[in-house]
């Protein structure tokens, strides 16, 4: 064991009580997969636990066995000393463990007490549920509106139901499953800072599941790190620093900007002028060269009239990346949306090499070369019932046919060039895209777009849900697509993605720019007041 | 290369599936039909074989079962044109009715030769239909109303403006039948009728002919065309299709027109006769006699695909003609109909059984890989 671990322990015995948690040898495999292979971990009350890891390092396996969703195939769990089998959610519950998961489950016709009463057995007493909405808000320090309609609210106020739901069974151990994913930087830190207050005052056991290295160091009393099912390392918060932990969490150093950047190391990749030089490699749109994608003055409503963007101007040059940095929820998703002929603009308009593009025609953004990979494939990027084939001829199935009647040779073998020139791993391209693991759905997409050559290519979100090597395939392909002179619109609530990406950063705040900045004169600090929408 | 035998034998293993799900359910649904009929006090036997007799072994029969297996067949076809696009059209019924009466209405007021009287009456049939099922689509594109509903209630709608049209002399009633007992159209001139080709002692209605090739013809376009490509994009995807460039609104109504139109030709099919007398070339109350209902069971029967709906229209003719025979059995009735109700469900059940298992699988494999 090395002096880390020892250390640890060490901090067990100082705090003279036994584990509030204590996983000994837990073990699950999936089929061939181990996911997580002969785990210890140990919960101290009072203290924040860190979990880091990559996608796929076990991370939620682990704490999805904790929570009763998944069952251990070897390995014991003590809460408070005592064995348990915990088989279902409910006897977690009964064991004091919550947990507030990174995905929300909530109702949004609902109101917040609602919302929070939900799954509740026995009477409803809506008057004792607002209360205790109140009680736990004032005492955490998150006050809500328990009137308020959940689909009204911001992310970061959602997640506060999230939390509040999860508090108000009072359990002893609190999971957080990668809670700062839809929260600003801002928010991140006073949700950390509340919890540090909670935690030590009230003696729980906390666990943070991250795979963010800034993160992890800001928040949290000791770390575990995981890789492929495996806990590789564990430490003391205090003694790490992030290249140590990123070491651990790869098993290899980490050199790559675009890795480092997916880790979460925002100040290491804005600080390092030697990265700074690799994107000069590609050359950066021309500002005074007409734009190449060009959106004025664009609002438009949801049929419930909800306004979705806002006055919106943005030009994108070609060859150069633009980021647009927001937190989720600020019109990223209706800007991607536009740009796919899915919203039609009330005011404003889009060019593309000067010409206006119809936002009534469907369809017209294609044709006029706007590539999108979408924030939700599933939605407007893939058909899943139709095979890999079919899919990658999706926007213009002409292509494949002659006067109407689809040719079967060629729409086989252009899938089958792209399959390899793309390393899409399926089992031919007769294979039903649903067969298909998100990343390899994710290559299809990307193969398509770029397949018809657009002048603009649209990155919603592109590499969400994928590991770290496929975040750097999608953001090199990103890179070489604006090398090769594509006007390049990568929209992203990842930051450090957009930092380690961009040519320029433009902020999105309540569907529109409210500001923007060549990525040499980046303030890390000014971007996150923007992003919060504070005025600068 | 591995891959491709896994897939093969994935196939073959489906197809067994398939056989097996489908006797299990038939023979479950023979053997309540034969307790029936015998805890009722007839002969199970009996019934089985006056079907048979009725719908295939008896002289003449099977050509009878390809007249009634026509117009179901072509109704189904529209269903899979709607069902494609993601649209839910069940008013067959409405829109069959409809199209009959268009083209009863163009029969009687125009006086070319016979082959081009039966085209006229054939495409005023489907333009009928397809205005009946278009009223639908407009309602569903332009107001927002869900074509489940409006296709299902505009077939009472249909049936009040049939009947309206019936007891008026300038619209559908035969001249001089006033005071007549029941209003019905004048009979189609002989020349005006679809031929019937002679085989084996059975008459084999043209429309049988029509509507297998509309079928095979179908199968082509959905399959090998850019429209059906287009048009299972939009059923699958609505947005996808959207930013690909099909209007959900252009496309998707021109599907429910052509759906209509489907529906509309069957009803000109059934007036204008085939080997199964559905009304004697007449226009009567109560036309469309089920034929847009069963021809919808067709389409879900034979999974929204064109070419097995060839087969399962035929199997639904026979229980129509073959039922007939059933009468004679001295089985009442309603016992009768019980059965013809079971061998239906019996068909209905292995498809719903393998799509609930299809999806259940197919979202086990997405959750998986997510």
């Amino acid at each position: 064991m090395n002096a880390d671990h020892s250390e640890l322990t060490g901090v067990g015995a100082d705090a003279a009580s036994t584990p509030a948690v204590e996983l000994r040898g837990v073990t699950k495999r999936f089929g061939a997969v181990t996911a997580c292979d002969s785990v210890d971990l140990v919960l101290q009350r009072g203290k924040i636990h860190g979990i880091l890891g990559e996608n796929g390092a076990g991370k939620s396996t682990l704490m999805k066995i904790l929570i009763g969703l998944v069952l251990p195939d070897e390995g014991s769990i003590h809460v408070d000393g005592q064995a348990h089998q915990i088989h279902d959610p409910l006897a977690a519950s009964k064991l004091g463990i919550g947990m507030v998961h990174q995905h929300f489950s909530l109702v949004d016709a609902l109101t917040v007490w609602e919302n929070v009463a939900l799954g509740e057995a026995g009477r409803l007493d809506p008057q004792a549920v607002q209360h205790r909405i109140g009680e736990i808000g004032e005492h955490y320090g998150l006050t809500i509106d328990p009137m308020a309609r959940v689909g009204d609210l911001t992310a970061g106020l959602r997640q506060r139901v999230e939390i509040i739901k999860c508090l108000r069974r009072d359990p002893s151990i609190v999971i957080f499953d990668e809670p700062t994913s839809v929260l600003t930087p801002e928010e991140s830190m006073t949700l950390f800072a509340s919890f540090r207050d909670v935690v030590a005052a009230e003696g729980r056991a906390v666990v943070l599941v991250s795979h963010k290295l800034d993160e992890v160091i800001a928040a949290t009393d000791e770390v575990t790190i995981m890789r492929q099912g495996k806990v590789v390392d564990e430490m003391i918060t205090a003694d790490a620093d992030a290249p140590t932990l990123a070491r651990a969490m790869v098993g290899r150093d980490v050199s790559l900007r675009g890795e480092r950047a997916a880790f979460g190391l925002v100040n290491a990749a804005a600080a390092d002028p030697a990265d700074v030089g690799t994107s000069d490699d590609s050359t950066p749109g021309d500002p005074s060269s007409p734009a190449v994608l060009s959106i004025r003055e664009a609002s438009a409503r949801s049929p419930q009239g909800i306004t979705l963007l806002d006055g919106l101007s943005l030009d994108v040059h070609a060859g150069e990346i633009l980021g647009i940095a927001g937190v989720e929820g600020n019109g990223q998703r209706p800007l991607g949306d536009l740009l796919s002929s899915l919203v039609t603009l009330s005011s404003g308009e889009v060019r593309v090499s000067g010409e206006i593009v119809s936002t009534k025609t469907p369809g017209a953004m294609a044709s006029a070369g706007i590539g999108v990979i979408p924030e939700d494939r599933h939605d407007s990027g893939v058909v899943l019932d139709m095979t890999v084939a079919e899919n990658l001829v999706l926007i213009d199935p002409a292509r494949a046919a002659n006067r109407g009647v689809l040719d079967r040779t060629r729409l086989v073998e252009s899938a089958e060039q792209l399959i390899a020139e793309f390393d899409i791993q399926c089992a031919g391209p007769d294979a039903p895209m649903w067969s298909l693991s998100g990343g390899n759905q994710q290559r299809v997409v990307l193969a398509r777009e770029l397949s018809y050559e657009p002048k603009v290519l649209v990155g919603a979100q592109p590499t969400r849900g994928l590991d770290v090597g496929a975040i750097e395939y999608m953001t090199s392909r990103l890179r070489d697509a604006a090398s090769d002179g594509v006007a390049v619109l990568l929209i992203s609530s990842e930051l450090e993605e957009v930092l380690d990406l961009a040519d320029r950063v433009a902020v999105m705040f309540r569907g529109r720019i409210v500001g923007e900045m060549a990525r040499d004169a980046v303030d890390v600090e000014q971007l996150s007041l923007l992003m919060g929408g504070a005025a600068v | 290369m591995s891959d491709a035998v896994s897939q093969g034998v994935k196939r073959q293993q489906r197809q067994v599936e398939w056989v097996g799900l489908y006797a299990a359910s038939v023979a479950v649904a023979l053997v309540a039909s034969a307790l029936l009929i015998q805890t009722t006090g007839g002969s199970s036997l009996a019934v089985f074989d006056a079907l048979i007799e009725g719908s295939l072994t008896g002289t003449g029969r099977w050509g009878l079962t390809l007249g009634a297996a026509a117009p179901m067949l072509l109704v189904a076809l529209g269903t899979i044109i709607s069902a494609r696009a993601g649209l839910v059209n069940i008013g067959q019924e409405g829109q069959l009715a409809i199209g009959a009466a268009f083209a009863v209405y163009i029969s009687f007021r125009i006086d070319g030769p016979g082959p081009f009287n039966l085209v006229v009456l054939m495409v005023f049939g489907a333009i009928g239909g397809a205005l009946w099922a278009g009223a639908a689509g407009a309602l569903r594109f332009w107001r927002g109303v869900p074509e489940v509903l409006s296709t299902l209630l505009l077939v009472t709608v249909a049936t009040q403006l049939t009947a309206y049209a019936l007891g008026r002399e300038w619209l559908l009633l035969a001249p001089d039948s006033v005071g007549a007992r029941n209003n019905v159209s004048e009979q189609l001139a002989e020349d005006n009728r679809l031929p019937n080709l002679s085989v084996l002692g059975n008459q084999i209605p043209f429309a049988a002919f029509l509507a297998v090739v509309l079928a095979l013809g179908l199968a082509f376009a959905l399959a090998r065309t850019t429209w059906g490509f287009r048009l299972r994009m939009l059923g699958k995807s609505p947005k996808a299709a959207q930013r690909a460039g099909i209007s959900q609104t252009r496309f998707g109504m021109r599907a429910m027109l052509l759906s209509g139109a489907f529906a509309g030709l069957a009803g000109a099919v059934m007036f204008a006769g085939g080997g199964f007398q559905f009304s004697n070339f007449k226009f009567v109350p109560g036309f469309s006699g089920n034929i847009g209902w069963t021809g919808l069971l067709v389409a879900l029967v034979a999974r929204e695909k064109a070419i097995p709906a060839i087969l399962v229209a035929f199997v639904f003719a026979s229980l129509r003609t073959g039922s007939s025979f059933v009468g004679s059995t001295g089985v009442e009735a309603r016992v009768t109909d019980v059965v013809e109700g079971l061998l239906v469900l019996a068909l209905l059940i292995p498809p719903a059984v393998m799509f609930l298992r299809d999806r259940r699988r197919a979202r086990l494999a997405t959750t998986e890989r997510t």
